[in-house]
């Protein structure tokens, strides 16, 4: 009878155990987003001029990415179509757009070379990065994701994994869209509009 | 006349020393990635085609234009991307493998010059029959989504 009993509170004890595990489980961006939980936010990064601080982004749309610059492949496609999307506006509607890379790679990554690796994409492209621990809170903030890998034998030295969502930020500062990695230009430029 | 005879003689000599087994692997569309001024890194595409009827393996690279050429891949996890050195790409007999963004690249590592639009550079590929291809491939800005799916052959 006293088994009985463990057994059936170890069966509640086990069934809680994974309601809470399936309460806790990542969720993709998206769906976060479908279920009203707000992501996003302002953060303040380090850049070539100073400070770049998203609240004085406030009358723009900005779009944001999280990578890092030597990323051969990844980032510059995202920033391409970021770019390519922009160009499909008008050059007053550009004016109302900005775009901010985030590199997690500080110690690659310096804000010069930040400034110098976004505004290769667009004009209206700005980098920036901060310190181990601003990063963390941002890439939380946004529900992305990185980590550093150490690539043995290669001569990168190491690797970022990262999530590769382009942010879609309204002029308010609040998030609006996180798009999926490479969407077309088109697509972008039509979110873009929806915006202005 | 004695000099273009002397031209065509080693030209022929060239020629027939020149190893039969060249002419399996054929590189298309290559090009190399314009990045920004001061990048230290880029990578190069192409689709490379295998008309033998056993798979071959592209071991390795070299450019003057980069301190190391290494072979590498991208792969995407639900939505995070991984980048991670692999030892060989595979040319699948008489079939090809395409290097394109989001999956295979040859990986420039160290860049001793600017990738600029319009440039050119060379790349040689070292394939497991000890076969290599020179090629010299244009610099071009890649603007295009990725195509998210890329030939596994491994």
């Amino acid at each position: 009878m006293k088994a009985l009993r463990n057994l059936l509170l170890l069966t509640v004890f086990m069934l809680v155990g994974v309601a809470i595990a399936f309460y806790f489980r990542p969720q993709p961006v998206e769906q976060r987003i479908a279920l009203g939980e707000q992501l996003g936010g302002d953060f303040t990064l380090q850049a070539e001029n100073g400070p770049l601080r998203l609240e004085d982004y406030r009358g723009k749309v900005v779009l944001f990415f999280i990578g890092y610059a030597s990323c051969p492949d990844i980032c510059p496609t995202a920033l391409a179509v970021a770019s390519q999307g922009l160009k499909r506006l008008s050059q007053t509607e550009q004016q109302e757009v900005a775009g901010i890379f985030m590199s997690v790679d500080p110690k690659r990554d310096s804000p010069e070379k930040l400034a110098k690796y976004a505004g290769f994409f667009h004009p209206n492209f700005t980098g920036g990065t901060a310190d181990r621990e601003t990063i963390d809170k941002v890439v939380k903030q946004y529900g992305a994701f990185y980590r550093m890998v150490d690539l043995d034998g290669s001569a990168m030295g190491y690797a970022v994994d990262h999530s590769s969502r382009l942010y879609v930020i309204n002029k308010e500062g609040k998030l609006a869209k996180a798009l999926a990695h490479a969407t077309n230009p088109d697509a972008l430029a039509a979110e873009i509009r929806n915006l202005l | 006349m004695i000099k273009s005879m002397l031209q065509r003689s080693f030209l022929l000599a060239t020629l027939s020393a020149a190893p039969f087994a060249m002419a399996e692997v054929s590189v298309e569309n290559g090009y190399a990635r314009a990045v920004p001024p001061g990048q230290m890194n880029s990578a190069s595409f192409m689709i490379i085609n295998n008309s033998d009827a056993s798979d071959i393996q592209l071991v390795s690279g070299s450019s003057s234009v980069a301190k190391v050429v290494e072979l590498h891949t991208h792969t995407n996890e639900n939505g995070v991307m991984k980048m991670r050195q692999v030892e060989t790409i595979t040319v699948p007999a008489e079939g090809s493998v395409a290097l394109q963004p989001g999956g295979y690249h040859i990986m420039l590592i160290g860049l001793k010059t600017d990738l600029a639009e319009g440039g050119e550079i060379d790349l040689k590929l070292n394939f497991s029959d000890e076969s290599s291809k020179l090629l010299t491939l244009p610099v071009k800005k890649v603007m295009g989504g990725m195509q998210g799916h890329h030939h596994k052959h491994h």
